[in-house]
């Protein structure tokens, strides 16, 4: 590939699935660079030169670096041509940022505890314990280093994990009323909010559908199904090498098309 | 287009909105209430979901035809939307994106160890001198349980340990950052920005509580000067009511529960 912009990511999903799905939707041809989060390749000397904070995901530029996903989204929408992605209207923007900050901030922190309490936690906790160590040694954001200690020693306390399920079923509900409000989040077109909604809660229906089904949630099972339906969504799971995040989507993608 | 910004006194993120209010030399009426005694809660403004479950906590609230607007960061930008050549935000989108992701910094990790510390100093005195009573009727129409667990733990002065050390670092950590950014600059994106503004509203009070973070750093004396020069801000600092408005901060975002 010839493109000067290289994105490093894991799955296509929260935050490296933000500004990959925002690249395809705008036609942008990119590098695809994988970085392996369970096996710490985000801590690598080799990843820390390109991204210090040993977070993904990040992207180069031609020589210029970027981080922060949804920061890195505004500025694919900005920087290259291609389909709208931010509404028009100041107000209706300001509520697509207002939005990407809930969740970045308040709902996808509690559907991520949930996943790494009971996922990427176990998942990694049966390998060598002096490996581990040094491996969570080897983080440079003291939060990421609580993070990890907590999911690989299964130190999450009762409460904590209790506060991130209230908050994800109050945000379900939350979520169904403004999208009954608008067809899409904080607007009437698809936007970057969309994006950052949809790589965090494409999962629901498959593993809360007590919670969210045509039942209790119609518009946020219309919502999904719009946006399992656009091709870019389909072409990003293209780049995803764990099944058993694909197998969480594949069919709502399938159900929708 | 009608605006009302309901502000607190100049600090922190209400001095963030005034000033680039005052930048973008936009008009809007101005109303001022207590946010340190919960007064936005007091039924006057219209609040939605959003300014009812906003991450920055009790901020200013900015009403753009009945639809209640926060978190200062997105005010500013709306603001820079409606008034582009004003210089809140830079036009190139790289200078953009590196202005978003230091105030999302700002945001995500000074600020709650600001506000925290703010609030413990200043807030928790002026709510525990209220009686219970009249405590829990401020606090009773707030919607967000977390943010209203927040009240009653300020009023009760609870800081953990570990929060205070975390809180303390991110002072510490916010100061050499602002610091070593200026080493080839006057403002931290070049010209004068949202960024500056943002980052002085949650830094500029901790002068007063933990000074150590601001020894031996010359750069970040002088940008605190001059930050404070600019006539946006000293505009809004003359809204002052309070002798010292720094001690009116409000339960501002909790700290970080992941990562
Ligand atoms: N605020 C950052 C957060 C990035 C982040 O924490 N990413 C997670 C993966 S979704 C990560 O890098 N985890 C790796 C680790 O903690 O070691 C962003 O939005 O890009």
């Amino acid at each position: 590939m010839t493109s000067d912009v290289t994105l490093y990511h894991w799955e296509p999903n929260a935050n490296s699935g933000k500004p990959m799905l925002t690249m395809v939707e705008k036609g942008l041809s990119f590098n695809s660079h994988y970085i392996d989060l369970l096996a710490f390749d985000q801590h690598k000397p080799e990843y820390l030169a390109i991204n210090p904070m040993g977070t993904i995901p990040a992207m180069t530029h031609g020589g210029r670096l970027l981080n922060e996903s949804t920061a890195m989204m505004e500025y694919v929408e900005e920087a290259f041509p291609g389909p709208a992605m931010m509404p028009e209207d100041a107000v209706d923007r300001w509520r697509v940022r207002w939005w990407m900050k809930f969740l970045d901030q308040w709902l996808c922190p509690s559907f991520s505890m949930i996943g790494w309490s009971l996922f990427i936690g176990p998942q990694v906790r049966e390998r060598d314990p002096e490996e581990l160590k040094a491996a969570i040694e080897r983080i440079p954001l003291p939060e990421r280093r609580i993070a990890w200690r907590k999911a690989i020693y299964g130190l999450f306390s009762e409460e904590e994990l209790a506060e991130s399920r209230r908050r994800v079923d109050f945000g379900i509900g939350k979520l169904e009323e403004a999208l009954a409000k608008r067809e899409y989040l904080g607007s009437s077109q698809y936007t970057l909010a969309d994006i950052n909604l949809f790589n965090s809660a494409y999962g629901l229906p498959s593993m809360q559908p007590d919670d969210v089904n045509d039942e209790k949630t119609p518009n946020l099972m219309r919502w999904l199904r719009a946006v399992a339906r656009r091709p870019a969504v389909r072409e990003t799971w293209t780049y995803s090498r764990v099944p058993r995040f694909a197998e969480r989507i594949l069919p709502l993608i399938e159900e929708a098309a | 287009m009608t605006m009302t910004l309901y502000h607190g006194e100049p600090v922190g993120p209400s001095l963030t909105v005034l000033a680039a209010l005052f930048e973008s030399g936009l008009e809007t009426d101005l109303v001022r209430i207590d946010l340190g005694l919960a007064e936005r809660h007091g039924g006057a403004i219209p609040l939605g979901f959003e300014a009812n479950y906003s991450v920055e906590g009790e901020g200013p609230v900015l009403v753009v035809d009945g639809e209640a607007l926060v978190d200062s960061v997105f005010i500013g930008c709306l603001f820079d939307d409606l008034a582009p050549e004003c210089g809140l935000r830079p036009t190139d989108p790289y200078a953009r994106w590196e202005m978003m992701a230091w105030c999302r910094w700002m945001i995500e990790r000074l600020a709650p160890g600001a506000a925290a510390l703010a609030n413990l100093a200043w807030t928790t005195p002026r709510l525990a001198a209220l009686d219970d009573a009249s405590f829990a009727a401020r606090i009773a129409p707030i919607e967000a349980d977390d943010l209203r667990a927040r009240w009653a733990q300020t009023r009760a002065g609870i800081l953990s340990d570990d929060h205070r050390a975390a809180s303390e670092a991110r002072v510490h950590e916010a100061a050499k950052k602002i610091d070593d950014r200026l080493a080839d600059r006057q403002w931290i994106m070049g010209e004068f920005s949202l960024a500056d503004l943002e980052s002085y509203a949650w830094l500029a009070p901790m002068r007063a509580l933990l000074p150590a973070a601001f020894e031996d750093k010359p750069r970040l004396a002088v940008w605190l000067a001059r930050v404070a020069g600019r006539p946006s801000v000293v505009r809004a600092a003359e809204l002052a009511r309070s002798a010292d408005p720094v001690g009116s901060f409000a339960p501002g975002p909790e700290i970080n529960r992941w990562g």
